[in-house]
């Protein structure tokens, strides 16, 4: 039986129609047309989904999306502001740490979650921040030097 | 390199803001209209013969527009092999028996996917469980299970689709072998004859998988008023997918359109043809609506494919200073059900190792074996990967008993810039030394080898071509001057994170004058870009980059000649830059590109100026080298690589941390050099892999780690230091000397690993994944 929840993504308040089993991830997707966070594993394994729900990041495919109502969902949509990048996508941008961009969604929203709550991490702890994300083509070194760089420019606004 | 302005420069990825915003698209994110979705059912049985399916309950479910089976699909075949002596072998669902788990039955076409869900479980199929074989020698026993009888060929094969006027023949299939190679120059029994010093022994590489991140995906749309069908799919070249959707679903090939999408990730493992492809072509035209298959993470790994599993026994003599004499080597390919691209990994480990070492003899010999498992198919280096292991696991061996340093071995064995191989292909640039050299400098080989103190070093060798010649065999480009002058590329150049749209447009403006941003690109679609090579034969730098060039280069013959005509001078007497043709040295003479298509438009009865490029990929030869005795000329340019870890091994639990890679290779020219860095990094990281956690563990016929929680691939945290090294030696045939860069040196990865923990604990791995097990046990018997 579908039931109307909703939810408030990237600022913006949405009511949809969805029964109680379906995904965060695919009520995003297929309902808001927010394609950016992606499905890879199916299980959580992999960060590809990642979103963040009231700033912490969370795998989409393994939340409820009724379990979402009242939170603050972000996703790699929701990053750039006014036509402007979020210092993370130019970082991502500038250093090459995109390849075939399937786990970039997922990676950005996992370092931001990072870089919100830790603004000078070490390249130990943006490691481990990024353990959940897979990604098979970069070999993750240009991945962790966009998110160094980013971490100093955003230093350096504030 | 300073004579360019725009190639070799990191000019940033074109597609990179449209990945980092979510807003790049790939055939995952694709919904068309009254779309169905479609799923398929999969054999719980290894090898069974199929007496009936009952599909009557299914097709009444409510939201259920079409359920198929191998009835449905009698006789479509297809495959990544298909030549006058190997007809295809493969078809869309099981006909009459299956032949490993996982292989489809039925599928089913619906309004949703809970629906084609539901559907499936209402399938009944009755089976007849036929007696398996999962074990290559097992397999080739009299009297062993037979998993196909006699092949039988299409009205034509592929090759002579092509252009190869030769006839395909029924394959008797005898004790399960499906293919044979056989290669050999020289004598080998003389050489090893003449040797000091001859090792003969075993190695086995397992499957592993691509885990490209985006899992196989297709929308297939069949318009029957035009009787047009438009695909969407994860590949790696339109040329070949639409060829086999044409021919499996008996549409001219025109009528078959593969639209632009992203990528996400290849690796070899997108480029063959995949049964949920065909099905998905098929449903369409039985719905008359559009219908996508996206597959599950457990069918990509339990019903696509994977690397390919081989067993090899290696025999080298040498003369006592480390001159190899002779080199017999023996494989056996556990291919599979089905023959996937068995014939070719093995002509490819072949012909990849070829340039490495000069060894005046040598004897390859392989066979293809069929077994009730999933089949292997490309994977990034295709053979490369298996045959270095084995091949310089097996020097290291050597070097270190005769008391020769590893280094100075293969040094001393490579051939040199110029030398001609037994099939004709000449050296022209060979940076393999250089490689050698510069990883070891950066490992600090002199001083941290051979202490076998639980710390390690050791080094390993990767080449391969730089496009060879297979179908289409050469690339074409188009490109169209604008309004504005700036200028629109039509290449059929596929991006699946390599960087090929980028440094396609990098060339487009060397050649113009134009910044990167000036060149709009049109790729990957069948039907708006010619003819395209393609990006599944490591030509896409050296082949489709030359057509480019090429074509660039005509557009700027145009500008000229028709500067020259307003201008009322010679065309020797101008220059391009900045989007303009100046007179050289009167810098106030000039004429902009929008100046210049004006004036050729008014005066030159309209010619709007339109250039275009073409070029083969091996010049010489109008088809291809024989894949089962590997004559005939393979490449222009081969491309190099050395790598070399360092590595500490607890010996206590048996686990390695790999400390540091360093990876050289000779790509002739970077293009773009942070996509260099970006491929040698991906292919350091995805070695690792290789050799210490990947394999696709079967048991019985059945996938037993087919999650990507139960699969593991290097993450973040398996991260060692990373040093990558560009040896630049402008090869004469690539655009600029670009060869190829982006599956070579994977290779070089687990044999440097595997050296470097013999030299940490004095113990020798001969299989892929090295785990902790293996160490321990390698460990004691040290100690025995």
């Amino acid at each position: 039986m579908k039931q109307f929840i909703k939810l408030r993504v990237n600022g913006e308040s949405y009511e949809v129609q969805v029964e109680p089993k379906r995904l965060l991830l695919d009520v995003l997707r297929d309902n808001l047309g927010l394609t950016g966070a992606k499905k890879a594993c199916d299980f959580g394994n992999c960060g590809s989904c990642t979103v963040l729900m009231d700033g912490k990041p969370v795998l989409s495919c393994l939340v409820l999306a009724i379990e979402a109502q009242d939170k603050d969902i972000l996703t790699v949509e929701g990053l750039a502001k006014n036509g402007q990048l979020h210092p993370l996508q130019q970082a991502f941008v500038d250093h090459g740490a995109i390849q075939c961009g399937f786990c970039t969604p997922g990676m950005l929203m996992s370092a931001k979650a990072l870089l919100d709550e830790n603004p000078k991490p070490t390249q130990a702890e943006i490691k481990e921040a990024l353990s959940g994300n897979l990604c098979r083509c970069t070999g993750y070194a240009k991945i962790i030097k966009a998110v160094e760089a980013a971490a100093q420019k955003m230093q350096g606004v504030n | 390199m300073t004579k360019y302005s725009v190639v070799g420069k990191p000019v940033l990825r074109v597609d990179a803001k449209s990945k980092v915003t979510g807003g790049a698209k790939y055939t995952t994110d694709i919904v068309l209209p009254r779309m169905l979705h479609g799923k398929i059912l999969r054999s719980p049985h290894p090898h069974a013969k199929i007496i009936n399916i009952d599909t009557s309950r299914a097709e009444k479910l409510p939201g259920v527009e079409a359920v198929i089976t191998g009835k449905d699909t009698a006789g479509i075949r297809f495959g990544f092999v298909d030549t006058p002596r190997y007809p295809a072998d493969e078809c869309p669902l099981a006909e009459d028996k299956v032949c490993y788990i996982g292989e489809g039955v039925a599928a089913v076409a619906a309004i949703d996917e809970d629906i084609a869900i539901e559907a499936l479980k209402l399938i009944e199929v009755e089976y007849e469980p036929l007696p398996a074989v999962f074990d290559p020698e097992e397999a080739m026993k009299d009297g062993a299970p037979k998993i196909h009888e006699v092949i039988m060929p299409a009205a034509t094969c592929a090759w002579e689709d092509w252009g190869v006027p030769r006839k395909a023949r029924p394959l008797e299939i005898v004790n399960n072998i499906a293919t044979t190679f056989n290669v050999s120059h020289g004598d080998v029994e003389q050489g090893f004859g003449e040797s000091d010093y001859i090792r003969e022994n075993k190695f086995f590489i397992p499957a592993n998988a691509h885990v490209c991140l985006e899992p196989h995906d297709i929308v297939a749309s069949y318009d029957p008023f035009y009787q047009k069908l438009d695909v969407w799919l994860g590949h790696m070249g339109y040329e070949i997918k639409r060829y086999w959707l044409a021919k499996t679903l008996g549409l001219p090939i025109t009528k078959v359109r593969t639209h632009n999408v992203y990528v996400g990730g290849a690796f070899g493992g997108k480029v063959t043809t995949f049964p949920h492809e065909v099905i998905a072509g098929f449903l369409s035209m039985k719905t008359g609506r559009p219908v996508k298959i996206v597959l599950s993470r457990h069918e990509v790994f339990a019903a696509t494919c994977s690397d390919h599993r081989i067993a090899m026994e290696v025999k080298t003599g040498v003369k006592r200073d480390g001159t190899i004499m002779a080199q017999e080597i023996k494989m056996i390919n556990d291919c599979g059900a089905y023959r996937g691209s068995s014939p070719v990994v093995m002509f490819l480990s072949y012909s990849y190792s070829k340039p490495i070492y000069n060894v005046p003899n040598i004897k390859y010999g392989g066979k293809g074996v069929y077994t009730n498992k999933l089949l292997g198919n490309p994977k990034r280096g295709h053979g490369l990967n298996q045959i270095r292991f084995a091949l310089d696991s097996q020097i290291d061996m050597i070097a270190n008993e005769l008391g020769i340093d590893t280094v100075e071995m293969m040094l001393k064995n490579l051939y040199k810039q110029g030398d001609v191989l037994p099939n004709g292909d000449i050296l022209y640039t060979y940076g393999l030394p250089e490689c050698i050299r510069k990883v070891a400098e950066a490992i600090d080989w002199t001083n941290k080898r051979g202490k076998h103190n639980g710390h390690g070093v050791g080094i390993g060798l990767g080449a391969g071509d730089s496009g060879l010649p297979y179908w289409p065999f050469a690339a074409s480009a188009i490109i169209r001057l604008n309004h504005d002058g700036t200028a629109t590329l039509y290449n059929g150049a596929v991006e699946f994170g390599q960087g090929s749209d980028t440094i396609l447009c990098q060339i487009v403006a060397e050649e113009l004058g134009l910044k990167t941003d000036d060149v709009t690109l049109i790729s990957n679609d069948s039907e708006l870009c010619p003819m395209d090579y393609n990006n599944w034969l490591s030509g896409g730098a050296k082949v489709t980059g030359e057509a480019v060039r090429r074509a660039a280069i005509d557009v700027r013959k145009q500008l000229i000649e028709c500067a020259a005509m307003a201008l009322e001078t010679k065309a020797e007497n101008l220059e391009i830059k900045n989007r303009h043709v100046y007179v050289k040295g009167e810098p106030e003479k000039k004429m902009a590109f929008d100046e210049i298509v004006r004036y050729s438009i008014q005066k030159r009865h309209g010619d709007c100026i339109i250039g275009k490029g073409f070029v083969k990929a091996v010049d010489e030869v109008e088809f291809y080298p024989s894949i089962s005795k590997g004559t005939g000329r393979f490449t222009e340019a081969y491309a190099f690589s050395a790598a070399a870890a360092e590595v500490e091994v607890d010996q206590e639990t048996g686990r390695v941390k790999v400390l540091k890679l360093a990876v050289a290779d000779d790509c002739g020219f970077d293009i773009n050099p942070v996509n260099v860095e970006g491929q040698l990094e991906s292919q350091a990281i995805m070695g690792l892999g290789d050799t210490l956690f990947e394999e696709v563990l079967i048991e019985n016929g059945k996938t037993v780690n087919p999650t990507l929680a139960d699969y593991k691939i290097p993450g973040t945290v398996d991260m060692p230091e990373l040093e990558t090294i560009s040896v630049q030696t402008v090869d004469p045939k690539g655009p600029y000397g670009a060869k190829e860069v982006g599956e070579f040196a994977r290779g070089s990865v687990p044999p440097a690993i595997a050296n470097a923990i013999f030299d940490a604990i004095g113990a020798r791995i001969y299989s892929l994944p090295i785990t902790p097990e293996k160490i321990l046990e390698a460990l004691k018997g040290k100690k025995k």
